[in-house]
């Protein structure tokens, strides 16, 4: 896994330094396709902010981004990134011997997770004077109407015709194909993996998976991620066969909704394992599972695979949606972590998790964040977890 | 095992206070006791737990953190993971549950409010099991320590707070969430000339609403549990009253030994039948 993350940033690296080659900057749940079938690199701001907070440099580096006007109540991947930028430093130096984070040719986002991605790309398109384009689909979905599809696809279509006088060239639909199809067997590999959790005892645990998802996120629409997936996949049904708990005596498997605390990972990992609990599933992780890709009808079948995400879904589907894994997963409670600075993600206050409650299903909501530590208290969120696996 | 004697030690290691109980195998609460939580910790809980020379203590001799014959410590509270010479641990929701459950022994679905010295806690109970609980989220407002903190500001000593309620005059109350701003509120208010009677009443106030905010009481009983409530009664008061105003027929009871439920619960979660 180390070395697959390595050789990408380090591939990141020589693209950024070789004039012959372009990066564009995407969001996480982005166009990626696209961008790779133009032959780009693709850089995701939201992994370098995953890696300050799991790494907790972004604990010096969000003040940075306030005092320079973003506010502590937002998204903190974007205060910990700016922040890493302005200060001029990148948990990359010390992972990969990488001076600096891939300067931009282009930044293309997607609003389906939420709008900060756009203030955040904007910033980066003023600092590097790079062309930036945003799809904008339709949110907060009830069902996915044709007419969003269609939409959606018209504004895949625009981002090609603006990509290409950067690229110096028209786009070969044939090279998108591939790259969908390449997505496709990652995103149902990667899917497959997930639902090794469903074995009781799970093989892995929600913060494995944090970890395993790297390529899903950086690589999808490559050899390298089908590669890696085939491999892990390999690799947990040996550990089933062998009959390996991931948490030793596991007793309980619990459902962790919203975003991983990254910079407590291994400490939370821990509170799980000594009370003999595994967290096997997560709306987080699954959030890269994109089974509608066709390879035949790449722009349609884009369009509809990202704004079906969860979290770009209403309430009644989210609570579907967990109500379905509670049972595939066989779950005997529910998590939710409310993070400051990510209501999108976070989805405890609209009473999601009494309505679950109120349907026999554990929860419970612990205050935290993705990366802001300042947001979230060890004891606190201990003595939760801890009381909540004791009363189910 | 035969002859050698049973004690269960239920030791709850709080923010403020370390409170210390023992119980005999059939239950009955042999002693009682407490002291400040002071560093480093080890010393000052085997302090707690051994008492004065020749107390009832679990220790096998003076100086020790071996465990007598037949003695068993559970621990619960913030530092219960710290606790190296315990046997067991639990945490704080289930130790007041057991507490509250043990002394009062309630067949109906119950809440318990329990004010301890960093953090307010709700617990429901039903079917003799905890059914749901909440915790203060994202600041000690209506805990100890904001009483503590106010109290210092105003200089009013924690013991004289409640006579001081009861001498109010209006029902002033504090706008302010954070202790801090709460304090600067608080200063304004004298500065304007109000009655330290009226402030503390406020101050008693706020912890009601704070506590009343983090989830609808839905029990018709309730029981008040921890230090805070036990050496406040007005506070308690003014919780029932709170509490009689939604609910006509609710029965609002302050646990026997509110201070130790959590000790008590700890030691009875020892003694359970394994």
């Amino acid at each position: 896994m180390s070395n697959v993350m390595k050789e990408y940033f380090l591939d990141l690296d020589r693209a950024a330094k070789d004039p012959a080659r372009k990066v564009a900057w995407c969001t996480s749940v982005g166009p990626a396709e696209i961008l790779r079938a133009m032959g780009f690199e693709v850089f995701f701001p939201e992994n370098h902010g995953a890696m300050l907070g799991a790494t907790r440099v972004c604990m010096e580096t969000i003040p940075v981004a306030n005092a320079h006007g973003y506010s502590p109540e937002i998204c903190s991947y974007l205060t910990s990134d700016i922040g890493a930028y302005i200060k001029g430093i990148t948990p990359l130096t010390k992972a990969f011997g990488i001076e600096e984070i891939p300067r931009p040719d282009v930044l293309v986002y997607n609003t389906n997770q939420c709008k900060d991605v756009m203030h955040w790309f904007e910033y980066y398109a003023s600092e590097f004077n790079a062309p930036i384009f945003g799809i904008h689909p339709p949110t907060n979905l009830p069902e996915i109407k044709q007419e969003y599809i269609d939409d959606v696809a018209r504004q895949f279509e625009a981002l090609i015709h603006f990509l290409e006088p950067i690229i110096g060239h028209p786009m070969n639909r044939e090279n998108l194909k591939t790259t969908v199809a390449l997505s496709l067997e990652a995103t149902n590999l990667w899917s497959e993996v997930l639902n090794m959790a469903q074995v009781t005892p799970s093989p892995m645990t929600f913060f494995d998976s944090t970890i395993y998802m790297g390529p899903i996120v950086v690589l999808r629409g490559t050899e390298i991620a089908v590669k890696y997936y085939k491999d892990l996949l390999g690799e947990l049904k040996e550990k089933i066969q062998e009959k390996h708990s991931a948490v030793p005596e596991e007793n309980k498997r619990i459902y962790w909704d919203g975003m991983p605390v990254w910079g407590r990972l291994r400490d939370q990992s821990n509170i799980f394992k000594e009370n003999k609990a595994c967290v096997v599933a997560s709306t987080y992780c699954n959030s890269w599972i994109f089974s509608d890709f066709d390879p035949e009808d790449p722009l349609p079948s884009m369009a509809k695979a990202y704004i079906k995400i969860f979290i770009n879904r209403n309430d009644q589907y989210k609570e579907d949606y967990i109500e379905r894994m509670v049972k595939d997963f066989k779950i005997d409670g529910v998590i939710f972590m409310a993070a400051r600075t990510c209501p999108n993600n976070s989805n405890a206050s609209y009473n999601l998790p009494r309505k679950l409650k109120d349907k026999g299903i554990p929860t419970i909501i612990i205050d935290g964040d993705l990366c802001d530590l300042r947001c979230y208290s060890d004891e606190q969120s201990t003595t939760l977890i801890e009381a909540f696996l004791e009363t189910i | 095992m035969a002859g050698t004697e049973e004690i269960y030690w239920g030791v709850d290691c709080g923010s403020s206070e370390i409170k210390v109980v023992a119980l005999d195998g059939q239950g009955n609460i042999l002693l009682k006791r407490k002291q400040k939580t002071l560093f480093p910790l080890q010393d000052h809980v085997r302090q707690a737990l051994a008492g004065e020379s020749g107390d009832l203590s679990p220790f096998q001799n003076e100086g020790s953190h071996d465990i007598k014959e037949g003695h068993k410590i559970i621990a619960t509270g913030y530092g219960r993971k710290y606790i190296r010479f315990a046997h067991d641990a639990l945490t704080e929701i289930k130790a007041h549950f057991i507490g509250v459950q043990k002394q009062c022994d309630l067949k109906d679905a119950y809440s318990i409010i329990d004010i301890g010295g960093q953090d307010s806690k709700v617990i429901t109970a039903c079917n003799n099991k905890v059914d749901q609980f909440v915790i203060n989220r994202k600041c000690a407002a209506g805990t100890g320590a904001y009483i503590e903190e106010l109290g210092h500001r105003l200089e009013v000593p924690l013991k004289d707070m409640t006579e001081l309620a009861r001498g109010n005059d209006k029902e002033l109350s504090l706008n302010s969430f954070c202790t801090v701003f709460s304090g600067q509120e608080v200063i304004k208010t004298l500065m304007n000339g109000e009655r330290i009677e009226n402030i503390i009443y406020a101050l008693y106030s706020s912890v009601v609403k704070r506590v009343m905010e983090m989830t609808a009481i839905t029990t018709d009983i309730v029981i008040f549990s921890g230090g805070v409530l036990e050496f406040h009664p007005e506070l308690v008061a003014m919780f029932a009253k709170k509490l009689e105003e939604n609910n006509a027929n609710i029965t609002c009871i302050l646990s026997p030994n509110a201070q130790y439920c959590g000790a008590i619960g700890a030691a009875a979660y020892g003694l359970k039948p394994s």
